[in-house]
């Protein structure tokens, strides 16, 4: 089915709410799962593959703070969805980087890794040059890196495989955040490596497909809709005669 | 510089918060002309919109399917109507109704046949439908029956119909619902951000309700003419004018105030910064006659105003009550620099607040060359983006300052937190319930932003005890679930008319001054509130008519000068309204 960025947003959020999210965090996911299907790339999809880990989480589970200092920071994301609350791990990036010029976060053991580009942009918008940068798989290894400039809210996305992978190959769950505050940190690849370039979207490219998405809409699959819809619903009250009354009106207007 | 920028770059002068975002101060708020409704009327006839029928298929029970072009310098629209007929059992003005007297929807580009038919199967079924995505509105409406009929009625007669009428119900239909931005399938508000016809909030909704009056006064016409073609006759230019469209508005404004906060932020903005400019202006005596006379038509226009609401009856007649003295104070006082000042000075120590709100718009309206272009203001971007490197303790000191309304309230007494908000399962409507004794607490709506706030200063000041150099991402990374009400602090702290300051879970607090403050910056008038949470207003009654802006109007503020409408003369009286005025409809 086609539906608008608002409603795909506004039922993203509703669900969130409705799996036991907080306020804050549940429009922060919305977000993130919007951003991402609008701009082409599989929001909701990412989503749907993590719905029933979702399910199973422990809501009082957050990310936990290993080790900081000034610049840097490790954080356990304790196998969990970036869509909880990862957003105050990237925020705190976000502040070292405003204090020191630049920052590192490592953000270990998290799923739905993709997503957090969504709040990455917000906070890029917020005049921050960002990198992300994960290992999708490893045989073939893959890696991912998507850059921010500062004041765009729009990254440029490359994924590449590596064919010379290196004999220690541990497998990698996690993210990596640089954040610098004045120096653009774009994902520029080295011509002397053995690289094969899966997939390039620039700027410009995420972009029309925003604009796209804008004017006809948002194609979502039927089923993940339904799920979502009964999702959202949890946060709705059981009507009862009584609470029709809560309206505070008449059933009909026949004057 | 104009002066808008002038008063930007040194916004000195404008009310403080803490009077501006009271609850029964919004709630006492009046239009302006900065109100949508205004805007869109003053936009359309500066840009020379045209609007022409290009269809009208309607049976001689006044059901079928109408269109409307609007065409702009910039873009073409349509307005799409389906007129159906509906069982008096299904007549609901709530969300919760399935079936209404007309739904229509405003289409950007043309609607060929194809489109049509998407349209006809699905608008008519409102939140049930998939809508297209080139809709940009979508709304439906009922009858006022007795209007209805006796308009229909009267005109089949070839009789102009009782102004009186109109006076005690102000239009033919009433919409129950105006959707925008996204819902059912609908466009996106985001695509009009570039679209100079539409970028302001709110006024492609306006201008569905516009093109949905145009409707209300053929089909009527239409089916007088049907009933009594040797007779009928079209309705008379004074009583068109005087026909608005009515809203039937609940709770869901509610929902809405809270949650776009930047959004009510730069509304309240542009108003307060319209009265700042207002009364900076150093006045010539035919300001001053202005004044008067605009005092006197919204002192008839209130007396005029009939509501079964005692509440309102009242507020209505203090206003009408405080008016007089109004009148003597300008035509005494001398007539001095700062005159404004001193007439708003005196009115917040003498009148009802209603009263002073009306002189504040009143004052407003005498300056269209100094205020009109802070209406190209009222958008804004909307993100509450957390400052996670602020220490903590500026956080404090923060709320201290700017929520002292929030930190003073008891929220663990009874009355305290005695309502709760929610949605019903029941097609998501809003609805209020009592704490203590009605189920859905636990599914809360969280939009009393009092009680979260007072949390949220009570954690952050035990964490400060312990961490008293810590900053916000510190605080928030051991507790989470206060990252929104610090975000939307740290935010509207720079925004400061944002939030309402009230308790909105105490027992005496108003859901209809949440209402009417909504209803106000869309330009509603004729407030007849239905019970403590359920009002129906006017808009548009007395604006101009397609046929005026078609003849593009010469004379653009004689064209804008249309608030506060006032009841025409009946037949018999001077200047009155005779009947056939017109040819009979088509």
């Amino acid at each position: 089915m086609i539906v608008s960025y608002n409603e795909l947003q506004g039922l993203c959020r509703k669900a969130f709410s409705g799996i036991g999210f907080e306020d804050g965090d549940a429009a922060d996911a919305a977000d993130m799962v919007a951003w991402m299907q609008c701009h082409g790339l599989h929001g909701v999809e990412q989503l749907n593959r993590g719905l029933d880990y979702l399910l199973e989480e422990d809501p009082e589970a957050r990310p936990r703070l290993i080790y900081q200092d000034g610049d840097l920071a490790v954080l356990d994301g304790q196998g969990h969805s970036v869509l909880r609350s990862i957003s105050l791990a990237t925020e705190l990036g976000f502040a070292k980087a405003r204090a020191r010029g630049l920052s590192v976060v490592k953000i270990r053991r998290c799923h739905n890794r993709q997503l957090i580009m969504g709040y990455l942009s917000r906070l890029a918008g917020r005049g921050m040059n960002i990198t992300a940068f994960w290992r999708n798989a490893q045989m073939p290894l893959t890696e991912q890196v998507v850059a921010f400039r500062a004041g765009h809210a729009t990254p440029e996305v490359r994924v590449y495989s590596v064919r010379d992978v290196p004999e220690e190959n541990e497998p990698n769950d996690g993210i990596t955040l640089v954040m610098a505050n004045h120096v653009e940190l774009l994902p520029s690849l080295g011509a002397d490596h053995d690289l094969d370039l899966l997939a390039h979207h620039p700027e410009s490219e995420l972009l029309a497909c925003r604009q796209l998405a804008l004017k006809e809409g948002i194609e979502v699959d039927d089923a993940i809709w339904a799920r979502l819809k009964t999702l959202a619903h949890r946060i709705l009250v059981e009507s009862s005669d009584a609470s029709r009354g809560g309206a505070g009106a008449g059933d009909h207007d026949n004057d | 510089m104009t002066s808008a920028d002038l008063v930007s770059a040194a916004p000195l002068g404008l009310r403080s918060a803490d009077e501006v975002m009271r609850l029964e101060r919004l709630g006492s708020l009046h239009a302006t002309r900065l109100s949508f409704v205004r805007s869109l009327v003053r936009q359309m006839a500066r840009q020379r919109w045209q609007v022409s029928r290009v269809r009208f298929d309607l049976d001689a029970e006044g059901h079928g399917t109408a269109i409307y072009r609007l065409q702009t310098p910039h873009g073409r629209y349509h307005g799409v109507m389906f007129a159906q007929p509906l069982d008096d059992a299904r007549r609901s003005d709530r969300v919760i109704a399935e079936a209404w007297d007309v739904t229509f929807g405003l289409v950007e580009g043309d609607v060929d046949d194809s489109l049509l038919a998407q349209m006809a199967a699905n608008v008519p079924l409102q939140e049930a439908g998939r809508q297209h995505p080139r809709v940009l509105v979508l709304s439906r409406a009922n009858k006022s029956l007795r209007n209805f009929a006796h308009f229909a009625e009267a005109l089949a007669r070839g009789e102009q119909p009782d102004p009186a009428w109109l006076t005690r119900v102000g239009y033919l239909y009433r919409t129950t619902a105006v959707y925008g931005n996204g819902k059912f399938g609908i466009a996106d508000f985001a695509r009009l951000l570039d679209n100079p016809d539409f970028r302001r909030p709110f006024s492609a909704q306006m201008a569905g309700v516009y093109l949905l009056r145009h409707f209300s006064i053929e089909q009527v016409e239409h089916l007088a003419a049907c009933r009594s073609p040797d007779t009928a006759c079209r309705l008379a230019t004074e009583l068109r004018r005087y026909l608005g469209i009515g809203n039937s508005t609940g709770l869901g404004m509610a929902p809405f105030l809270i949650n776009h906060p930047q959004l009510i932020a730069q509304w309240v903005t542009q108003r307060e910064t319209a009265l700042t400019l207002a009364l900076r202006q150093a006045p010539e005596e035919a300001e001053r006659e202005r004044l008067i006379a605009l005092t006197r038509r919204a002192m008839q226009h209130l007396d005029e105003t009939v509501t079964e609401d005692a509440e309102q009856a009242e507020r209505n007649a203090a206003t009408v009550a405080a008016l007089p003295d109004v009148l003597t104070w300008l035509a005494s006082v001398p007539l001095e620099a700062d005159i404004w000042q001193q007439l708003v000075e005196w009115s917040a120590r003498t009148l009802p607040l209603e009263a002073q709100e009306l002189i504040n718009t009143l004052l407003i309206e005498l300056y269209p060359d100094q205020v009109d272009a802070l209406e190209d203001r009222m958008g804004v971007a909307e993100n509450l983006d957390l400052e996670p490197d602020m220490p903590l303790m500026r956080l404090r000191q923060l709320i201290e300052t700017h929520y002292g309304w929030a930190l003073a309230h008891d929220y663990a007494s009874r009355e305290g937190a005695y309502w709760f908000w929610y949605r019903s399962a029941e097609k998501e409507e809003p609805r209020l319930g009592v704490r203590h004794a009605e189920p859905g607490a636990e599914k809360e709506m969280p939009i009393a932003i009092g009680p979260r706030v007072a949390r949220t200063h009570q954690a952050l000041c035990d964490f400060l005890e312990r961490h008293p150099r810590a900053t916000v991402v510190d605080f928030l990374l051991e507790h989470p679930r206060h990252k929104e009400v610090v975000r939307r602090i740290q935010t509207l702290v720079r925004e400061p008319y944002g939030d309402i300051h009230a308790n909105l879970w105490h027992r005496d607090m108003k859901p209809m001054h949440l209402l009417r403050t909504k209803l106000s910056f869309f330009g509603a008038s004729r407030f007849d509130p239905k019970s403590d949470r359920w009002v129906r207003i006017t808009l548009f009654q007395g604006a101009p008519l397609v046929e005026e802006l078609n003849a593009e109007p010469q004379d653009l503020a004689d064209f804008d000068d249309w608030s506060f409408p006032l009841e025409p003369a009946r037949a018999g009286e001077a200047g009155s309204i005779h009947g056939r005025t017109g040819v009979a409809a088509q």
